[in-house]
């Protein structure tokens, strides 16, 4: 991107496009130019550990899949026009030298920064020999290595001797809270649960006889379900966790590869270990490229490089229009970089939402031919995909073969089915011949299936008249060696595609209502923003809460980490909610029935003994959570003990008790991280430090000790940790069976409470006097199972709800049309609610916009006439897409709920009485197959 | 170490630490541990007299400074820095061990360190072994003819002592002239060959300063002072400390 000119709504930007050398539309991805160009280059993508050619993917999974000169390499443009082996081996005439760099400029709306992040170059970290000593490797190369597509095909070996390494340290924190130059104050975010990951593959990849050891400092598996990941590395998995930072990493003698680590345990005992292969866990930074590019653009940049945002709004940048999202914005890891994509998509989506809809053209279709309820009239094409299948298989046999099967009226091969022409040609002979049944025999159904299907769309044919024969993945790929087999088991996959097309029966598309409104659950912060940003994009919501008022827990933020007014932004958020055309708040109000699905849910709810429905297209769940009140540390006990902001709310209520103290102290973990409660609540490390800051910054003549397990200032939090310690805040770790011991005392005449916790340094006891104690106990979930169960949707073991996939689709449930943010899905600062808020909005409307809700029909179909009620198919459905109903005289009959149904067959293959059956996968259908698959033989 | 349990709060007193801190630049970094190890990792002190610098960091940090300025630990610190050159933090253990050096009375301080500081005073030269000028200026003189005599390669080679308006001015540990004169050769040689230009003195020679290590900070100056003056009224353009 070279510039953006304009403002937000209205931006001109110039793009500049290098050129590929390889016409897109003609590459089909063979590999072909590759094997044959001579010039090998270091693999970036490996890391440098492995060579690519000068004519290359990134990647296996790049999308496009299209090949590229890298001309910086290349011969041809080295020495002025020579070699030119791909364009002499390419099978589809793809490689163009003669391409040139092109100027793009293009009007749009709003703008996403998503640039992502750098890995921390350790070189310059002279003590650890990072480029000196050979087995000493990054992390990213470490991932390389355990890749299949990696290096070395996944066999765990170190550089220096490909030989197997049967001991590996780790070393966490290379590059990241730290103040040497080059390096960062602030923590990663990510490199905790990384290197746990890549110890626990590494012991898979080895098969248990492989020696594991991760040094840290503090262990920050803050995330969801990431503590329980930790406890099974260390108690399952067997890696050692080895609480220390490593000091230098010598040679472990002349000659030797191997690597000599000294470190002092925690009693300060000098230990001495050597390892075959060390990783350094390299942080996350913000390359000097991205930053230019920020300043460019005009974007503001913090400290650190990253984006500058505040807590309230963590996807806006300080130009109007652009937004940021991912590691830009600060470390962070994939989860909650995918939630900012889709709060960043929804920013922009309310800033456009008078133009939405205003430059999309609608493709049309011409009406079904009735010949598809004729006799069958079946098609073959037959694909020769360049040499990949024709170099293997025999196509012209296997397209004369298919002309002698039954029901099959007209054969061809194309060399390469899926190119543009050769969908007219298709098209043209469905017309021409009235065929009804299409086969194509050629790559894969996974990339092309849906290509094929639109094409005979075009040809008048119903979609689902289509079948694949998959001869190129399954076939001539893995037969390379067996020409002739492999040519007879394409002529059997073609006969049994054959036998099954003449069975395929035409699907109407499944459309059904949208009701273009939707209903929040909960009136918190993450409720209001999502329900904002839906009626902002013009669509009623209704928030519902039941309690009186709005506001949840984000009325106890004082400020953000980052110093921002928290109540001045709840104050102007319920403004905005309360003044809003589109938004109907319904306080005191609970949920008591849900019923339908996507598109179509009608809830009642009630307000006090009023009870009313809503009818509405989605929901989204921001129920939030709660903190536990412990019976611990005499708390409810005595008054001088407080939990989470009761402290700092004191301190400002009465501001004499602040000045009349002489020192405090923080209990951290209270109830998380336990074996009743596995997970750590993520924000309270953040919130005590605020509250430690404030304190030591209003008296700095206080003491202030704060007692932790682990300090999880994540991110760009870590400053906070820097500047409580700077401050001369005391921390103190204790261990789990080693709790702080809490005592009511008298000194001088006043209460005070004695503390009693061993330092994790010296070992021995210290006693703590102290004026007030404040616990950060556990945040936990509501109890929300009635709700859950009500909506369909589940719940994790520590009652948060559980998202359909935890990086993937971190706010979406299995369940179309219901989403979650907010502490309902796990605790979590403000700023993360907020961004999940957006988030959930984003994928609400992508619901919403729709004029109806299509779902896909390959459902399955339940014969009531066979059906004898007995219920195992509802039982078994995950969608809850099945439900009994009462037949009059006949007791209970199974219906599928056709919007709720994914067609993954569960219910066919579980019902006793044969009474379901999938639509395009019918069991006559698939027994055709095989038994016409067994006729080769 | 204290037996019992160490009081922490009430009525915040002033520390050593604190003391330390308003001497040094940044406050030294003294209150940024992480307590990760690092430094005793790297520490050739770690576990002597059951310390090591985190330990010692951490008692300073607990206000325990009664231990802090009686260890015996502190005089077995190199004052290498190495803990200091790999500390996430860049925290200054060294100056907080030198300081609580300085806290003990003189005549408590280990023998052999005021002894060497003591014997430095004793004359120009600064010498720990209190090698006087003269004995200096007869031990090269004698070195010197002997290898131009005997080094073909070396008959104009130099070792000049006073040279007015050298480039170099170097000083050299009194360990080698008194007991491995042929040791200071090899440097000689180097600056030969090169062509450089350069004096000794014959006041402030030495190169060691015993009295640093002392914590005591008026004799480390003097002798540092009689060095630099020698190398001032010389002329010379560059200081080379060779310890």
């Amino acid at each position: 991107m070279e510039s953006i000119e304009g403002d937000a709504g209205n931006f001109q930007v110039t793009v500049r496009e290098r050129p590929r050398y390889v016409d897109m539309d003609k590459c089909i991805a063979c590999g072909i130019c590759a094997e044959r160009c001579p010039r090998k280059v270091k693999d970036e993508y490996n890391q440098g550990l492995a060579k690519r050619k000068a004519i290359y993917v990134q990647y296996a999974q790049a999308v496009p899949l299209k090949y590229v000169i890298d001309a910086d390499h290349c011969i041809y443009f080295k020495k002025k026009g020579r070699c030119k082996a791909c364009e002499k081996y390419c099978p589809s005439d793809a490689i163009d030298f003669t391409q040139k760099e092109k100027i793009h400029k293009i009007e749009v709306g709003s703008v996403i920064l998503s640039t992502g992040f750098k890995s921390f170059d350790p070189r310059g970290y002279d003590v650890y020999g990072y480029g000196s000593l050979p087995n000493v490797i990054t992390s990213m190369e470490f991932e390389r290595i355990l890749s299949a597509s990696g290096p070395f095909q996944g066999h765990l070996q170190r550089p220096s001797d490909n030989e197997p390494p049967r001991k590996i340290a780790w070393l966490q924190c290379v590059g990241s809270r730290d103040l040497h130059t080059g390096c960062h104050e602030y923590c990663s975010g990510v490199c905790c649960m990384y290197a746990i990951k890549e110890a626990v593959i590494a012991r898979e990849h080895a098969g248990g006889d492989l020696d594991t050891a991760i040094f840290f400092m503090d262990m920050r598996t803050h995330g969801k379900e990431f503590d329980r990941y930790y406890d099974r590395a260390r108690d399952e998995a067997g890696v050692r966790f080895i609480r220390s930072r490593v000091h230098s990493i010598e040679r472990a003698g002349p000659g030797s590869d191997d690597l000599q680590i000294t470190y002092v345990d925690d009693g300060g005992e000098l230990k001495e270990e050597i390892f075959n292969l060390v990783v350094l866990s390299t942080g996350l930074e913000i390359s000097e490229e991205v930053r230019k590019l920020a300043q460019d653009l005009g974007i503001d940049l913090d400290l650190h490089g990253f984006a500058e945002t505040s807590c309230f709004t963590p996807v806006v940048t300080s130009r109007p229009g652009v937004f940021v999202c991912g590691a830009f914005a600060g470390p962070k890891d994939i989860p909650q970089s995918v939630m900012e994509a889709s709060a960043a998509s929804s920013a922009c989506a309310v800033l456009l939402a008078d133009s939405r809809n205003s430059l999309t053209q609608e493709k049309t279709y011409p009406p079904e031919d009735p010949i598809i309820y004729e006799e069958p009239r079946i098609g073959v094409f037959v694909c020769h995909c360049g040499i990949n299948i024709a170099g293997v298989v025999d196509v012209p046999a296997v397209r004369d073969y298919a002309e002698t099967l039954p029901n099959v009226v007209y054969v061809a091969d194309n060399l390469f089915s899926c190119s543009q022409d050769t969908q007219g040609l298709i098209r043209d002979a469905v017309k021409e011949n009235r065929l009804n049944r299409v086969v194509v025999a050629a790559c894969t159904p996974r990339t092309h299936e849906p290509l094929f299907q639109e094409t005979i769309r075009d040809g008048g044919l119903n979609p689902y008249l289509f079948e694949f024969a998959n001869i190129r993945d399954q076939d001539a790929w893995v037969h390379q060696k067996e020409p002739e087999k492999a040519t007879e088991k394409a002529k059997d996959l073609v006969r049994m595609s054959v036998v099954k097309a003449a069975l395929l029966e035409p699907i109407e598309p499944l459309l059904l209502g949208n009701r273009h409104k939707a209903l929040v659950i909960g009136g918190g912060a993450a409720g209001m923003i999502a329900a904002l940003d839906l009626a902002d994009q013009g669509f009623k919501t209704f928030i519902v809460e039941q309690k009186e008022k709005l506001g949840g827990y984000a009325k106890y933020v004082r400020k953000t980490w980052k110093g921002e007014d928290g109540r001045a932004f709840l104050a102007d958020l319920k403004e905005r909610v309360r003044g809003h055309e589109r938004i109907e708040v319904l306080l005191d109000t609970k949920i008591s029935h849900v019923s339908g699905f996507v598109g179509n849910f009608t809830t009642t709810v009630t307000t006090g003994s009023a009870e009313q429905e809503l009818e509405h297209g989605v929901i989204i769940l921001a129920v939030g959570a709660k903190s536990l009140k412990p019976d611990e540390y005499l708390y409810g006990q005595s008054d001088l003990v407080m939990r989470w902001h009761e402290l700092e709310k004191l301190f400002e209520k009465e501001p004499e008790r602040l000045e009349q103290a002489e020192a405090v102290a923080f209990i951290q973990c209270v109830g998380s991280r336990e074996p009743e409660r596995p997970y750590c609540s993520k924000f309270c490390c953040t919130s005590s430090l605020q509250q430690a800051i404030d304190f030591k910054t209003r008296k700095p003549g206080l003491d202030v000790y704060v007692l932790y397990r682990d300090i999880r200032t994540y991110g760009q939090r870590e400053e906070l940790y820097r500047k409580a310690r700077e401050l001369g805040v005391i921390f103190i770790r204790y261990s789990l069976n080693e709790k702080p011991v809490v005592e009511e005392t008298r000194i001088n005449g006043k209460d005070k409470l004695k503390i009693t916790v061993k330092d994790h340094i010296l070992g021995i006891p210290l006693e703590l006097q102290v004026d007030y104690l404040d616990l950060a106990t556990a945040i936990i979930a509501r109890g929300d199972e009635e709700l859950a169960k009500m909506l369909k949707v589940p719940l994790n073991e520590d009652g948060f709800f559980l998202e359909a996939h935890m990086k993937l689709r971190p706010v979406d449930f299995a369940t179309d049309g219901i989403f979650v943010c907010g502490m309902a899905h796990y605790p979590k600062p403000l700023e993360e609610s907020i961004v999940q808020a957006k988030a959930a909005a984003a994928r609400a409307a992508s619901v919403l916009i729709k004029e109806s809700v299509e779902v896909e029909p390959t459902v399955s179909v339940i014969d009531q006439e066979k059906c004898i009620g007995c219920g195992l198919c509802e039982a078994c459905c995950p969608f809850g897409a099945i439900e009994l109903i009462k037949v009059s005289g006949q007791g209970y009959r199974a219906e599928n709920i056709q919007a709720l149904c994914k067609g993954c067959g569960i219910c066919a293959a579980a019902c006793p009485q044969k009474a379901i059956d999938m639509k395009h996968f019918r069991d006559h259908q698939i027994l055709a197959m095989i038994e016409a698959g067994g006729e080769g033989r | 170490m204290a037996e019992g349990a160490i009081k922490l709060g009430g009525k915040r007193k002033s520390i050593f630490m604190d003391k330390v801190k308003k001497l040094l630049p940044d406050g030294g970094n003294l209150n940024l541990c992480l307590t990760c190890g690092t430094c005793s990792a790297g520490c050739p002190a770690t576990g002597l007299e059951d310390m090591d610098p985190r330990k010692f960091l951490r008692m300073a940090a607990l206000g325990m400074d009664e231990e802090l300025t009686s260890t015996p630990w502190v005089w077995m610190c190199t004052m290498c820095y190495r803990c200091v050159y790999a500390c996430p933090m860049q925290i200054d253990i060294p100056a907080l061990v030198y300081e609580a050096r300085a806290s003990w009375p003189r005549e408590t301080r280990p023998k052999g360190i005021v002894g060497s500081c003591d014997m430095a005073l004793r004359n120009q030269s600064g010498s720990a072994m209190g090698t006087p000028p003269d004995d200096f200026v007869f031990v090269v003189e004698d070195v010197l003819e002997e290898y131009r005599e005997t080094q073909p390669d070396f008959k104009d080679m130099e070792a000049p002592i006073d040279k007015k308006g050298a480039h170099f001015f170097l000083n050299q540990n009194s360990r080698e002239p008194v007991t491995e004169p042929d040791e200071m050769v090899p440097l000689w040689k180097i600056l030969h060959v090169v062509g450089a230009d350069w004096t000794y003195g014959s006041k402030g020679w030495a190169g060691e300063n015993y009295c640093m290590f002392l914590a005591d900070n008026d004799s480390w100056e003097k002798i540092v002072r009689t060095s630099i003056n020698t190398a001032k009224e010389l002329g010379c353009r560059v200081f080379l400390n060779t310890e």
